[in-house]
């Protein structure tokens, strides 16, 4: 039996367009994303390059459009458990985990969170703030509705407590709710899982976690987002005192065979200066020096962008690679890069690593559960690199967006309405070629 | 709208924006000034107005306050309109009846430094707002109807590529090229990188499948003659083989690819044989032209590139570059036992200044590396060494090959897994990679009658001479001449770097700002292949939305002619580029809805005054604009 | 506040900008999103195309004191409606012309063609502007002493910009000088502009008549000696605009009739 559902795995950008193509054409989309909200890692970031939107604004409107679109059925905290059969009639399970917040009538009002005694790092802030045991996010999470993290609910783990449910007026706590499992019949399947950060501590020589003043991109993009945990103010670990120069360094993790990850990010020569640029938004006296291998600027209007970030924005870029040291007086980091040979050593405020990218944690483990190829390093493959660059090798089940291959937004937004055209085309033709 | 609307009840909200606007306008303090503007009866600030608890304090508002406008003070209504317009919709309110102020792009971003003023000029606008909420009234819209059928522009792999899904997806689809033959670029190259197999076995496959689609009717020798007509309903004018043939479609793809730069003069390009592109390269290799006898050959990347004439990076000639510089090796490895001797006499002297080179190149740590990377590889780390070696490929000596290859660069773009793992292959095989800045770029010259290529070696602070047998220049891609009138044809804008410009950067990348237009591959920027063979899916799943649905909501803003005024004098007509005004047997002009466009034009020439554009009404424009030149505090 | 004080206390001036939708706007929003940072002065409207702009609008602006009025369009060529803006570029032509005639300087109507792509450049062009419409100094109209002649000349600049004939010419212009009449003919730009002028020098004085005989009645000696125009020539316009039944004979003074426009056609 041929049917025109698809179901979508993973709601980050990717995710979302492909929902939306498909949806928008009449086709119904079953998209399931484990986290409580879609978002993905775009709603983290503050900016985006080379044309500096906000990006959380323009992305908000699409998890909006989802969310409320009539032929998409946003499933949040959920996973796929099971699948089987072919092209054209796969069964799925889905298991939606216990949220024990009932999403129909909680308004996301705040009053149970403002009561939870449990407060614990925000992983959405890369654990840069703390947020309660039950919670929202991020602001502009949807949908909106709380969670309780059973892992650190005091009621879960020690039995009892249970005042967010005193504190909400609207009875939208279901402590005895457990997870529930769902069937779907879909015609295809299309992955978009994404990316995670990779954890640079096991490098030693870049201080992560030793030297206090070393943070990840991605954190500093939640420093200096106002909605992030500093409330836009980039601060230093140690002290809280702002930084005045800031060393980037590059290619931490990839392009290093030594860590496995011998391939290139293709974003971080980019969202480096982007966060180069943004601090000296922030602040007229901000100096940054970017420690590269190679500056990669090859999409449209980066070269361009990298060019303004020398001449207005007053980057300096150093083509060496860099280590980091501290100086224990004040904590400042030290980056240790050499020019021509001789080495040299530059004492900053603060250090920022462009880390390498990974497939995120359970793509794996989700390729054996689809039955498609993942390359050495977790990356989904595709069946033709050259001319299917989304199929897999089980037909009928499509790829998009980082999960794939490193990309940026503009590229996962195509590749998810690539992934979208093969699915709708495998949906109205049994000709797939 | 049965809502019979006397005394408009406005509600104002104003978006802090995180701090995007609230970091440089008083948000609170623009809020309670949108309180004392006449007919407001609710006004208040939001962090995030489109986050969820904004839009629901929207809808909330609107119920609760009865209101009947709404105006958003927040970003720019191109991209936002559609989802507040949205909200009101849900809520009941004509959505027609929203009113958007832009107080960021407008105001807080350009006035980062001038916080007084820029809280001032948000309050004017929002008066401004409020002036023309008032004499806004509710729209309808009307649905437009979509043929289910499409033009494709260019019959490159991109081109080939959307066609075949909109073909497999039913909807009828014309493909037309400009040359006698379809495959595009592909047709100059030889080897591809991804495969390490003939280009044309990539382009060959895929023209079979287009000829063999019965849902795709195929013109070669075929350029757009001439377009007219809105989404759903094109017509256009083909130049087939000078002739024209006229075809209806619903929605049209352009696929129209790129060519090759060749900036005359640059590093000797066109004054010497052996001075060649990376394309005239392909295309020796495809013919089996390459000079037996290569000693040493350079690659200088970025050639007119990257603000050395073009200002943008080209995207594909590093890893093209690394490619050919391979091919290079590859078939001296290849060569005869004359060359292999040629090698070992002079690889004494050579081995000890490549030593030299090598250590200056790659930092120490480096060198363990990649030790250690050719290591793994033995293991065969990746698939496509491990394809490579199954094929029983040769692989390249590591020592003392025949060749020298030398590649001048500003940094080697690679990105990705596959094209970084193929620069590590290179470097492996002793391709040389020498950095200069462009500051100070190679020179070629002719001493003695050989090619000289002179540079200043960044690491070893030194100035060197080598003499290549051939010097081979990785020129970027670029727009095609017949670019710019295409464009005009269409309507669609091209960039600054000349390329097709979509939507929207980074969130509608294959789309145009004018609907039921897409387009894909190099046309709309220097791609490879997988790159522009995902974008003319993305384009075909794009194009396919309307189509698939059979219609658009077409906006209502339209012109509406007052027969009581018109005298029938044909200036509308004159100036109307869609042909939307016709005259009944009156004469009296009357607009044909669904042309229509709303530009205005005819509005503000009609002799008589006797047009109304809807929603921008002469009133409305008016006191708007006359709400900014009152005294602010009144 | 004179001129000279103005200047002196740092002249702010107040200037409406109207840009299209696809380019000018657009432009806008990218010198934001590129935080180019540029002068407070601008209010905008939006419409969807530059040529929605009519000539009658801009003057009603510097009737209400704008110190300056920008139009932005998209690269002639670029229009999003095909061949919007090269009407714009016609009917700004018509404005300035009777701005001029006003008597203001018509560089305080600006024409700018910026794309989607030109963040920066928008940035400049409302520096620019700025910069210059501060050394026009504050508009002769407005403020609490406004210049009566100066705001008269306005009125009538905006009557006669909704005069039948000069919006006709317009519509006609590039038919006219470039594809040809009904007989295929095309006359040159310079014929065109020499008619266009003599035609504007004309509806200027008519709208000038109507504006005294609207609170007439007048004797054709009378209305020739207050706009400065020779008596036949007034008379002369007296017949067209008698023609045109705005105006009629009141009543006679002696034997010279004295004219008046009738309540009906004031109201229109
Ligand atoms: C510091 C930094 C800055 C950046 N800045 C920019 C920039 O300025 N401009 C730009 O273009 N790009 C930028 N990027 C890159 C950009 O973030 C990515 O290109 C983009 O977010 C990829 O989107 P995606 O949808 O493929 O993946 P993701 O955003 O990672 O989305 C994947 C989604 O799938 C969900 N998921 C994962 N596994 C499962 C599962 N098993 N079941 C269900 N759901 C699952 C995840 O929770 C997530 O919601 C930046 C990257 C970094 C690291
Ligand atoms: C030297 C070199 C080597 C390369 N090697 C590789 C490689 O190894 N691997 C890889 O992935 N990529 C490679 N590329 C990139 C590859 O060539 C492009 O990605 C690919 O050609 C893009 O395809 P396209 O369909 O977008 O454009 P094109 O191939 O340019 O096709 C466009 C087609 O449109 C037609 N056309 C143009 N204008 C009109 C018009 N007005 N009306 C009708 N028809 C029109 C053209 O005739 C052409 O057939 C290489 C590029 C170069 C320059
Ligand atoms: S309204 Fe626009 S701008 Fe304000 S927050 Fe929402 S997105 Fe950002």
């Amino acid at each position: 039996m041929e049917k025109k559902n698809v179901l979508v795995i993973g709601g980050g950008i990717a995710g979302i367009q492909a929902s939306l193509d498909l949806a928008d054409k009449g086709m119904q989309v079953y998209l399931v994303e484990r986290e409580p909200s879609i978002g993905g890692r775009m709603a983290q970031l503050d900016k985006t390059f080379p044309t500096n939107d906000c990006s959380i604004c323009i992305l908000a409107p699409k998890m909006a459009d989802c969310f409320g679109h009539d032929n998409i059925n946003v499933m949040t905290y959920s996973e796929v458990s099971e699948i089987a059969g072919d092209a054209g009639n796969y069964n799925a399970t889905v298991t939606r985990k216990a949220r024990h917040v009932n999403e129909d009538v909680c308004t996301g009002c705040g009053d149970c969170n403002a009561k939870c005694p449990v407060k614990v790092p925000n992983e959405f802030d890369m654990e840069l703030g703390m947020r309660k045991a039950i919670y929202l996010p991020f602001l502009q999470a949807v949908p909106r509705v709380m969670t309780i993290d059973e892992e650190n609910c005091i009621f879960y783990t020690k039995g009892k407590c249970r005042l967010c449910e005193k504190a909400c007026k609207i009875g939208a706590i279901e402590f005895d709710k457990g997870p529930e499992e769902l069937k779907l019949n879909v015609g295809s399947i299309i992955v978009a899982t994404g990316y995670d950060v990779w954890d640079p501590t096991p490098a030693k020589e870049y201080g992560y976690k030793k030297v206090q003043n070393v943070f990840t991109a991605m954190e500093f993009e939640r420093m200096i987002n106002a909605a992030g945990p500093t409330g836009g103010h980039i601060q230093r670990r140690s002290d809280g005192e702002r930084p005045k120069k800031i060393g980037f360094i590059q290619c931490v993790g990839s392009r290093n065979p030594q860590l496995d990850h011998p391939y290139c990010c293709s974003v971080c020569c980019m969202h480096s200066t982007k966060e180069a640029i943004l601090a000296r938004e922030h602040h007229d006296d901000m100096e940054s020096f970017i420690f590269y291998k190679d500056m990669r600027t090859f999409g449209k209007g980066f070269n361009e962008y990298m060019e303004r970030g020398k001449s207005e924005y007053g980057i300096t870029y150093i083509n060496s690679d860099a280590t980091v040291q501290e100086n224990p007086a004040n904590q400042n980091p030290i980056v240790v890069y050499d020019v021509a040979g001789k080495q040299e050593k530059m004492e900053v405020d603060m250090v920022i690593l462009a880390t390498t990218l990974v497939p995120r944690k359970g793509a794996k483990e989700l390729a054996k559960l689809l039955d498609i190829d993942v390359d050495e390093f977790g990356f989904y493959e595709s069946a033709d690199k050259l001319l299917n660059p989304v199929d897999t090798k089980r037909p009928g089940i499509f790829i998009a967006g980082y999960c794939h291959e490193p990309m940026d937004i503009p590229e996962a937004v195509a590749q998810a309405s690539g992934a979208a055209a093969r699915a709708a085309e495998l949906l109205s033709t049994k000709g797939v070629s | 709208m049965a809502m019979e609307i006397k005394e408009p009840r406005i509600g104002v909200f104003v978006c802090h924006c995180g701090v995007n606007i609230g970091g440089f306008v008083d948000v609170p303090d623009v809020a309670e000034y949108a309180k004392t503007l006449p007919n407001v009866v609710h006004a208040e600030n939001n962090l995030y107005t489109c986050a969820d608890d904004g839009l629901t304090a929207i809808k909330n508002a609107i119920k609760e306050k009865n209101l009947t406008r709404v105006i958003v003070a927040s970003c720019t209504p191109r991209t936002h309109a559609p989802l507040f317009m949205r909200i009101c919709e849900e809520a009941g309110l004509n959505k027609y009846l929203f009113t958007f102020v832009n107080i960021r792009e407008h105001c807080s971003w350009v006035h980062m430094k001038e916080q007084e003023k820029a809280t001032a000029k948000s309050k004017d606008l929002i008066k401004m707002g409020v002036a023309r909420a008032v004499l806004l009234e509710p729209q309808e819209e009307v649905k437009i109807d979509v043929r289910p059928s499409s033009l494709v522009i260019g019959g490159g792999i991109a081109g080939m590529t959307a066609a075949l899904n909109l073909a497999n997806q039913g909807f009828e689809t014309h493909l037309i090229e400009k040359e006698p033959e379809l495959g595009g670029f592909l047709r100059k190259l030889s080897t591809l990188y991804q495969t390490q197999e003939s280009s044309a076995k990539a382009y060959e496959g895929l023209i079979k499948k287009v000829e063999a689609n019965d849902k795709i009717q195929l013109y070669k020798n075929t350029t757009l003659k001439s377009l007219t007509g809105y989404i759903g309903k094109y017509d256009a004018v083909l130049n087939v083989n000078g002739e024209d043939k006229e075809i209806g479609v619903g929605t049209i793809i352009v696929a129209t690819g790129a060519d090759e730069y060749r900036p005359k003069g640059l590093y000797g390009l066109g004054e010497h044989d052996n001075i060649i592109t990376l394309t005239d390269f392909e295309k020796m290799v495809k013919e089996d032209k390459v000079p037996a006898d290569l000693k040493s050959v350079a690659f200088i990347t970025c050639s007119g590139a990257r603000g050395q004439d073009k200002e943008y990076c080209s995207r594909i000639c590093c890893t093209v570059t690394v490619k050919n510089a391979m091919k290079v090796m590859e078939m001296a490895s290849k060569g005869g036992d004359a060359e292999a001797k040629v090698e070992e006499a002079s690889v004494d002297e050579k081995a000890v200044s490549d030593k030299e080179e090598e250590k200056a190149e790659e930092p120490e740590e480096e060198e363990g590396e990649s030790r250690r990377r050719s290591r793994r590889d033995r293991r065969g780390r990746r698939g496509g060494r491990r394809r490579g070696a199954e094929r029983g490929e040769e692989r390249p000596k590591e020592r003392g090959a025949a060749v020298d290859v030398t590649v001048f660069n500003r940094g080697i773009t690679t990105y990705g897994i596959e094209q970084e793992l193929l620069y590590n292959k290179s470097r492996e095989q002793r391709v040389k990679f020498v950095r200069f800045v462009p500051e100070n770029p190679p020179k070629v010259s002719m001493e003695d009658g050989k090619l000289t290529v002179s540079y200043y070696h960044e690491t070893l602070k030194a100035d060197r001479k080598m003499n290549p047998d051939l010097i081979i220049l990785a020129t970027p891609l670029t727009q095609r001449p017949d670019a710019q009138e295409l464009s005009k044809m269409l309507k669609v804008p091209l960039g600054r770097d000349e390329f097709f410009l979509e939507a929207h950067v980074k969130l509608r990348p294959v789309d145009f700002a004018t609907d039921g237009i897409f387009l894909c591959g190099t046309a709309h920027g220097p791609a490879n292949i997988t790159e522009a063979v995902a974008q003319a899916y993305g384009a075909a799943s794009r194009a396919s939305i309307p189509m698939s649905l059979g219609y658009v909501q077409a906006e209502a803003i339209v012109s509406y002619v007052d027969r009581e005024r018109c005298s029938g004098c044909k200036s509308c007509e004159v100036v109307c580029p869609y042909g939307a005004i016709q005259f009944d047997e009156e004469g009296l002009a009357e607009v044909i809805v669904a042309a229509c466009k709303g530009c205005g034009t005819c509005g503000s020439i009609c002799p008589e005054k006797a047009i109304t554009m809807t929603h921008y009404t002469d009133e409305q424009l008016t006191a708007e604009a006359l709400a900014a030149l009152e005294e602010v505090g009144t | 506040m004179s001129e000279e004080e103005a200047t002196a206390s740092g002249f702010e001036p107040k200037i409406i900008a109207f840009l299209c939708n696809w380019c000018s706007y657009a432009g806008a929003d990218l010198a934001g999103v590129s935080r180019y940072q540029y002068p407070t002065n601008t209010r905008t409207v939006r419409v969807m195309c530059s040529s929605r702009v009519d000539p009658v609008l801009i003057i009603e602006m510097l009737i209400h004191g704008a110190d300056g009025v920008l139009v932005g369009g998209c690269h002639l060529g670029d229009c999003h409606y095909i061949t919007g803006n090269y009407y714009t570029e016609k009917k700004i032509k018509l404005a300035k012309k009777l701005i001029e005639k006003s008597g203001l300087n018509p560089n305080r109507l600006r024409l700018e063609w910026v794309s989607a792509s030109e963040g920066e450049r928008f940035s400049k062009v409302v520096e620019d502007f700025v910069n210059e419409v501060k050394t026009l100094g504050p508009s002769p109209v407005a403020g609490k002493n406004p210049d009566v002649d100066k705001l008269e000349g306005l009125f009538v600049a905006k009557n006669a910009a909704r005069d039948f004939r000069l919006r006709s010419l317009v519509a006609r212009e590039i038919n006219l000088t470039e594809k040809g009449n009904v007989y295929d003919k095309t006359i040159s730009q310079e014929e065109f502009d020499n008619l266009m002028d003599s035609a504007i020098d004309e509806e200027m004085a008519r709208q000038k008549i109507l504006l005294m005989t609207i609170d007439g009645p007048y004797s054709v000696l009378d209305i020739a000696s207050q706009i400065n125009l020779s008596p036949e020539i007034v008379l002369q316009h007296i017949v067209t605009l008698k023609d045109r039944g705005l105006v009629v004979v009141d009543r006679f003074d002696g034997v010279m009739p004295l004219y008046i426009t009738p309540k009906e056609e004031v109201l229109r």
